[in-house]
């Protein structure tokens, strides 16, 4: 019988496989310590988005993508080219997961959240994927750029050339938008800033602490004025819009993610409480979903500009 | 004897228009309440003196007249347009238990809403406006209709069981929009849960019209009432048009309901609650129903706001919450204690 | 007509229903195996109708093919069980408090408890940040709790239908209102997470999930059944049972309980999925035509349902996975106007 044979073979090729696979091994450990060990360097990757964001302008294409909403509304994702890459999930805890057997991954990439001990994309999709392949990836930090340079460590990995001149020229914006964002920041030692989410009931403000880019513009020169009093997981500070003067800010950083923030704070009669919002002294504040160095240059260099008009003693 | 009666209206009258007067002290008060207490410590000098010599460049004065008194002037509209659309939609019906949120109107105005954020993009406040309103008057006229059918008319059990159902339906549809558009639920959220904040004077010159006509229409419609009160066969014979009462009062409460649902949100218990407390007091006769409901309902919504301003500091917990938890509990103390097939 | 011709025309009658109700059974049970079937079969990953055979056989026959038995056995047969096992559980749960509150539309996912489940599962995600099966014990917990309450506030001196219906709207109204409190206080991660187990989905259906759903059934099948015929036996109607006075009344008690736990389990493995405790019922009678009392119709119905707008909810949109309760919810609504304007038309609700 021929599929008996086949089968035979195909069993004969399995038990030769870990021998062989000793020749090119892939191992990846993760910051909870779990260690994924393949045979051979994986091709067919899922990545969540926020991990496809940081792999795929390294040079690593994963064959499909899930997300949480429609790819269209991703942030991360804009302006990568996703033409070939299936698309496996667009809303909250759902995945195709027969397309995902489909494409035979051999690993899941995603990214750890250690304040939600959760990987990206939630329990349900996680579960659902789990039996497919391994799942491993980065962990969120205090720093976009070590989130960046661990994904290069884990692109090279993967067989990423990364001095290809389209990825180092990437990086190379990258230096000159820091360098020019911290010669900003040096010109202007008393400039304060500060980070808000405005709903209309009321104005959150961002503790440093739980956002890793606003650790970033800290850690390169930037006063960011810390809420006294954040929530029970340290991400905002509920200002009711009776208090908006609660802080006076130089500059006021607003949440990017969606344009309806900005919208929304601008309709409130209290914004102007704020000199600095009063002065226009308004910028966007690339909120959580930086993920690689061009679209990190690109939102450096409009924080650079608005730091460069702001009048560093507008609040005193 | 035969002019016993008469006194006793008289005095009767005379006592409730003390009553009503009382009430509207009481409103005074609780506005006076709402402008003065809130996140921010005012003193009550400077609440004075923004209100008679305004100073463009003092924080609190600012604060007294863009957030304070369009808020306080919101929650009087909206309480009142509450309190009489359920006065009225428990007369219309002689039904005890209508209420615009039992009655899906919350619901559909919420699919609106979320279609027009998901759909066209719109994130203001003033815009749901529109949207809330024509979703809230297409759930009630859908659920009136459907709980109408049938010989004895819309009963309580079946108007409040296809209202619970109609929000039901609605909701499934509107999570589906919010399940694939996080953008949609993030603006939501704050405007599902029923709120006074962050409405600028804009929102109520805009439902101000829509206020005003109800309100006329509803206060006109208390001797029409009272003929329906009377049972349909009564109000026929006194040379009542009962289907013509009927549609006029609908028609009010749905200008009403659906006005308030678009400037504040989906509140509920407000309307359900606030005329039994009127009745309560006046008795059966809805020309005393109809002004005691628009005056206890600024009240008991303005009141609640301000509870909700000050039991979770640094936060606040929205008007919306505050009145479904006085609300629900009279609501079942009402089941439980009544007999409420009839009026 | 005459008691003397009555007696033949009764056996008639009753020959006839009985007939019925065996059709209605038969059709039932062959549509759900069919649909079953179409759920092993349909996917994005093709399977032929012989590789789903040879890889259902697989544990017996030993002829495998990891690829494809992944996708048949590891994922399409748990999902369609736990949508079978999950449906008969909320029909059952509906049509137990459809049949003892004597209202079609009196369903735990309109008289609160499923609104009670939600709002503990929301507060364990959103308040506490826990996930996963202690979401469904709280929902679980939730359930029970939020039915306890409703049943001890209706009581005076007895349980009324009309009283419990709308007690419970109240405690729906009051446990949504929790939820959106919750939501306004939650991010955004969070309130995504909380609103997908809210609408219930099949997408992570493991084992553990379908082996909790079998022992609870395997537990309440039989009591219903014990439960069902004893009140049978006792009642005619509310006013003669009240004579038989407070056993009647335990039995309804222990009945209400076992709705329930249908409700509050199915719940825990799926989240609240509307609409199918609601609409099995009057479904199932409507297909009887008075035939018999319909639990057993009624939960082939509520699988039936259950498996169906899984199918739609996987399949009919190219690109997006929809969870089953949008598919259910959209379709109740329908079923829901209907049934009203009928029932109304006819000039009753009851």
């Amino acid at each position: 019988m021929p599929s008996r044979t086949l089968l035979s073979l195909a069993v004969a090729a399995f038990a030769l496989n870990p021998l062989m696979a000793h020749a090119a091994p892939w191992t990846y450990t993760d910051s909870t310590g779990n260690t994924v060990t393949l045979d051979e360097v994986p091709t067919r990757i899922i990545a969540s988005q926020d991990a496809a964001a940081g792999l795929i302008p390294l040079g690593i294409r994963p064959v499909a993508i899930y997300a949480d909403s429609p790819i269209a509304d991703a942030k991360a994702l804009q302006g990568l080219d996703l033409t070939g890459i299936e698309i496996i999930g667009q809303a909250w805890g759902e995945v195709d997961i027969e397309k995902a057997a489909a494409l035979d991954p051999q690993v899941v990439i995603a990214e750890y959240w250690p304040l939600d001990t959760a990987w990206s994309g939630g329990e349900a999709v996680v579960k659902a994927l789990s039996p497919l392949a391994p799942i491993t990836g980065v962990t969120q930090g205090d720093s976009i750029v070590t989130l960046i340079e661990d994904y290069e460590a884990l692109a090279t990995s993967l067989g990423a050339d990364l001095s290809k001149p389209e990825i180092a020229a990437d990086k190379a914006a990258f230096e000159a938008s820091r360098a020019a964002f911290q010669a900003a920041t040096a010109a202007k030692p008393n400039l304060t800033a500060l980070a808000v989410w405005a709903g209309t009931d009321a104005l959150y403000v961002a503790a440093t602490g739980g956002a890793a880019e606003l650790m970033d513009f800290h850690a390169w020169g930037l006063n960011l004025i810390d809420p006294e009093v954040a929530d029970d997981r340290g991400y905002w500070e509920t200002l009711s819009w009776e208090n908006t003067d609660k802080y006076q800010p130089d500059l006021i950083l607003v949440d990017n993610r969606q344009a309806s923030t900005l919208e929304t704070a601008l309709a409130q009669p209290t914004w102007t409480l704020m000199k600095a919002a009063e002065a226009g002294a308004v910028t966007e504040w690339p909120a959580f979903w930086l993920r690689n160095y061009g679209a990190y240059a690109s939102e450096l260099d409009k924080v650079t500009a608005a730091i460069n008009a702001a009048d560093e003693n507008l609040s005193e | 004897m035969a002019e016993a009666p008469a006194t006793i209206v008289t005095t009767r009258g005379a006592a409730l228009a003390l009553g009503l007067l009382c009430l509207a002290v009481a409103v005074l008060l609780v506005a006076f309440l709402s402008i003065t207490v809130g996140a921010r410590p005012i003193t009550l000098e400077a609440v004075w003196t923004a209100l008679t010599a305004f100073d463009p460049d003092s924080t609190d004065h600012r604060i007294i007249w863009e957030l304070r008194l369009p808020r306080t002037v919101i929650g009087l509209a909206v309480g009142a347009a509450l309190g009489l659309s359920g006065a009225v939609l428990q007369g219309a019906t002689r039904n005890p238990l209508a209420d615009p949120s039992i009655l899906g109107i919350n619901a559909g105005a919420a699919v609106f809403v979320v279609l027009g954020i998901a759909v066209f993009g719109i994130t203001q406040l003033s815009a749901y406006v529109w949207l809330a309103f024509i979703g809230a008057g297409i759930a009630m006229l859908v659920v009136y209709a459907v709980a109408s059918l049938g010989r004895e008319g819309a009963t309580p059990v079946k108007l409040a069981l296809a209202g619970a159902a109609m929000t039901a339906a609605m909701q499934s549809v509107t999570n589906a929009i919010l399940l694939t558009s996080p953008r949609t639920l993030d603006e939501i959220r704050f405007w599902q849960v029923g709120s006074l904040v962050g409405r600028d004077m804009d929102i109520f010159v805009q439902v101000a019209p829509f206020l005003a006509v109800g309100i006329l229409l509803a206060l006109a419609s208390g001797r029409l009432l009272d003929g329906l009160s009377m049972g349909e066969d009564v109000a026929r014979s006194l040379g009542q048009n009962v289907g013509r009462s009927r549609a006029l009062a609908g028609l009010a409460a749905v200008i009403l309901a659906g006005a308030a649902t678009a400037a504040a949100g989906p509140i509920t218990f407000v309307g359900l609650t606030v005329p039994h407390v009127a009745r309560a007091v006046t008795g059966p006769n809805y020309r005393w129903i109809l002004p005691y409901s628009m005056l206890l309902a600024p009240i008991l919504l303005l009141g609640a706001d301000v509870i909700g301003r000050v039991i979770a500091p640094p936060g606040e917990v929205q008007v919306g919450i505050v009145t479904a938890f006085v609300g629900a509990p009279f609501f079942i103390a009402l089941v439980r204690r009544r007999k409420l097939a009839s009026l | 007509m005459t008691t003397l011709d009555a007696a033949g025309t009764v056996r008639h009658i009753r020959h006839r229903l009985a007939t019925r109700r065996r059709l209605v059974t038969l059709g039932l049970l062959v549509l759900l195996v069919l649909a079953f079937a179409l759920a092993l079969y349909l996917g994005d990953y093709p399977v032929p109708p012989s590789e789903v055979l040879r890889s259902l056989l697989s544990p017996l026959t030993g002829l495998v093919d990891k690829g494809v038995d992944f996708i048949v056995l590891n994922v399409r047969l748990p999902r369609a069980t736990l949508a079978v096992l999950t449906g008969i559980s909320f029909a059952l749960s509906g049509i137990i408090f459809q049949t003892l509150l004597r209202n079609p539309l009196a369903s735990p996912d309109i008289i609160g408890i499923s609104h009670g489940a939600s709002a503990s599962a929301v507060f364990c995600i959103i308040a506490l940040g826990l996930s996963g099966i202690s979401v469904s014990l709280g929902a679980l917990l939730g359930a029970v709790l939020t039915a306890l309450v409703i049943y001890g506030l209706s009581w005076r001196g007895g349980v009324t239908a009309y009283r419990v219906v709308l007690i419970g709207i109240g405690m729906a109204a009051m446990m949504s209102a929790i939820i959106s409190y919750l939501f306004t206080r939650a991010r955004l991660f969070e309130v995504q997470q909380a609103l997908g187990w809210l609408i219930g989905s099949l997408n992570a259906s493991g084992s553990d999930d379908i082996i909790g759903m079998a022992i609870a059934l395997a537990l309440l099948l039989p009591l219903t059944a014990l439960l069902a015929r004893a009140l049978d036996a006792m009642q005619l109607g509310d006013d003669t049972a009240t004579a038989l006075g407070a056993r009647v009344e335990a039995v309804r008690l222990g009945l209400m309980l076992v709705g329930v736990a249908y409700a509050a389990f199915a719940t825990a493995a799926v989240g609240p999925v509307t609409f199918v405790a609601f609409v099995a019922g009057p479904i199932a009678r409507n297909l009887l035509a008075g035939s018999g009392k319909g639990f057993v119709q009624a939960a082939l119905v509520g699988a039936l349902v259950m498996l169906g707008s899984d199918l739609v909810a996987q399949h009919a949109l190219p690109a997006v996975q929809l969870p089953v309760g949008v598919v259910t919810g959209v379709f109740g609504a329908g079923f829901l106007l209907w049934l009203l304007v009928v029932s109304n038309r006819a000039g009753k609700v009851n």
